[in-house]
């Protein structure tokens, strides 16, 4: 879906390390591995990628591994190859079976008012 | 087996015979199937859940070997092998089972190997777990501990 239309996208290829802070304003997939900050409005880490450090999307599916800190403001999905550690803030979470989840679960208020 | 009663009514003038012969039928096929019964029973497990239905509130601690089902509201410590806590299900406290299905809201502790959240679920606390699966929608908040396999 990505491949259309790849403006204001981020992809790094297997093999690829980044190190640094990114804004990203469409989507990052991430197949390498990346350390330092991330920030996209859609986050996908493909099951050869991994990320250390801090993550904040709107929509973030995991299917690699990711440490230390993730915020998904809208979607978070964890497939079944997916590990996570750290502390996690989500509005809407989904866990396929064989999922690895270690850390603290914050749920954010998308709406506030609603507890 | 008791469906052969009706030629009584093709012969009636010798219906006595006829009676004798199928209430010795009968008797055999009573003979027979005692047998089966208690052959059965050995096969299959014969543990009930535990329900706490809807309405009900229990305080304390609940120690099964089989299946605890929750509609209702349970504070205090649950140990058992399976534990289903139902939409309306509240738990509040300790919870130790190897099989977790969560479709209500869970306060506390948790310790389990299984555990299976669905989309309208509540959790908040500690959770230990080997396997997890939350279906979209269920609201987790809390510490999680993915256990290593024993």
């Amino acid at each position: 879906m990505a491949e259309n239309n790849q403006q204001g996208c981020l992809f790094v290829g297997e093999g690829v390390t980044l190190k640094g802070s990114f804004e990203v304003p469409d989507i990052a997939s991430i197949s390498g591995s990346l350390e330092g900050e991330l920030t996209a409005k859609q986050i996908i880490i493909e099951a050869s990628g991994s990320i250390c450090g801090k993550v904040t999307g709107e929509m973030v599916d995991i299917r690699g591994e990711l440490t230390e800190n993730l915020t998904a403001t809208r979607s978070l999905i964890i497939r079944s190859t997916g590990k996570v550690n750290g502390a996690i803030h989500y509005a809407e979470i989904e866990i396929e079976k064989g999922g690895h989840l270690h850390g603290d679960l914050h749920i954010i208020n998308s709406s506030q008012g609603q507890s | 087996m008791f469906s052969r009663k009706p030629p009584i009514q093709e012969y009636p003038e010798v219906g006595n015979e006829l009676d004798e012969s199928l209430i010795e039928q009968v008797l055999d096929d009573a003979e027979d199937s005692p047998a089966e019964f208690s052959a059965s029973p050995t096969c299959r497990k014969p543990l009930k859940p535990t329900i706490i239905s809807e309405g009900f509130e229990f305080v304390g601690a609940i120690t099964s070997e089989g299946t605890v089902h929750i509609a209702g509201i349970v504070k205090g410590v649950i140990t058992a092998k399976s534990v289903l806590v139902d939409v309306e299900g509240m738990v509040e406290g300790e919870m130790t089972t190897d099989n977790l299905m969560l479709k209500g809201s869970v306060k506390g502790e948790v310790l389990c190997n299984e555990l299976t959240i669905g989309p309208r679920a509540m959790m908040d606390g500690n959770i230990s777990y080997q396997n997890i699966h939350i279906q979209r929608g269920g609201k987790v908040s809390g510490t999680f501990n993915k256990k290593r396999s024993m």
